[in-house]
């Protein structure tokens, strides 16, 4: 009989799922440039010597945003 | 010098359309000049929702392209005589859109109009982005559900790093609508409740708007909703309108006003 009064809560799991799937997509896809960015870098340390591959994230470390960007040199 | 607002969700299906030809035409009653613009190239909607479909000569492409003058490709409401309508192109596709010749042309209806409000695409691509790109503001819609909260967070996000405005470090204004609130699913815990999704998107909440069976009605005519006095939706819409133009006007409890008797019962017992 009781279960006639309780409470549906499917909304509270909604909130909770979307606070992490939105914490986590913010983390991945910050800047949606990034790719664009990528490239223009890889350009311009070319010119220098020669590159494998360029990789960028985004990091928060002790509440400071950071972009670590990692840059495998070709041999 | 008129404000230019994106009325962008991410998600399509929300009422991104509904939402901009009613606030267009709450901003019109409300004595301001404003134009609708459809940039949902394509994908032409915001005409059969104007009820504008038969009056469109000249569309946004041909006046980027210099085929049209914008006065002549300007569609005057039925309802109101300072509310403008600029039609989407149905035969291009997106990739035809150009940032130098949005950026005139919206420069160009700053100067006649007091709001430019531009319809965006569904979805984060370019289309969206060539939306976003020079908006003082945005209306986000969204839904009460998780899909159209989440593609809106992302929306929220592009808005956040390609606006011309963020670019010269100001800020886009954004402006949340949450569209089509069943409050008997929000009273019994199936539905997020504003105070959830505020908490969620963190962006300033400026109107809820209840679930309106009158809106399907409305889109059948082609007449706003806005224009039914006896329409929760349209209320919603009127109110929102007049937040827009800088005055005050009390968020509405539209999530527990609709409280039947046995919900106030059930309400005891929770």
């Amino acid at each position: 009989m009781f279960s006639f009064f309780k409470k549906k809560n499917s909304a509270s799991k909604a909130k909770d799922r979307l606070t992490i799937a939105i914490m986590s997509d913010r983390e991945n896809n910050v800047y949606p440039f990034m790719d664009e960015m990528k490239a223009e870098l890889m350009e311009v340390v070319k010119k220098y010597i020669g590159v494998k591959t360029i990789d960028i994230k985004k990091e928060t470390i002790d509440g400071i945003e950071a972009l670590s960007i990692e840059v495998e040199l070709d041999k | 010098m008129g404000s230019i607002i994106a009325v962008i969700s991410g998600k399509g299906g929300v009422g991104k359309t509904t939402t901009t030809a009613n606030v267009g035409l709450g901003i019109a009653i409300n004595g301001k000049r404003c134009v609708v613009v459809d940039f949902d190239i394509g994908q032409r909607n915001l005409d059969m929702i104007l009820g504008l479909e038969n009056r469109v000569v000249f569309d946004i492409v041909q006046v980027m392209d210099g085929e049209a003058s914008v006065k002549q490709a300007l569609i005057k409401s039925k309802f109101n005589e300072n509310l403008f309508f600029l039609a989407a192109s149905q035969t291009k596709d997106k990739s035809v859109l150009d940032s130098q010749k949005i950026k005139t042309l919206v420069e160009d209806l700053k100067n006649e109009f007091d709001y430019v409000i531009l319809d965006a695409p569904a979805g984060i691509e370019s289309g969206y982005e060539h939306t976003i790109e020079f908006a003082d503001s945005a209306i986000i819609v969204v839904n009460p559900e998780v899909s159209s909260i989440r593609d809106a967070d992302r929306a929220i996000g592009i808005l956040d790093s390609k606006s011309q405005k963020v670019k010269d470090g100001k800020e886009v204004v954004k402006y949340l609508i949450i569209n089509r609130i069943d409050p008997k699913m929000v009273q019994s815990g199936e539905m997020l409740t504003s105070e959830d999704i505020l908490d969620i998107l963190s962006i300033p909440l400026i109107g809820k708007v209840p679930e309106d069976r009158g809106i399907i009605d409305a889109s059948n005519q082609g007449k706003p909703i806005i224009m039914d006095k006896n329409s929760p939706a349209g209320q919603a819409y009127k109110r929102i309108s007049i937040r827009i133009c800088g005055e005050m006007v009390p968020m509405e409890d539209i999530e527990s006003v609709q409280a039947g008797f046995i919900d106030k019962i059930k309400g005891i017992f929770k």
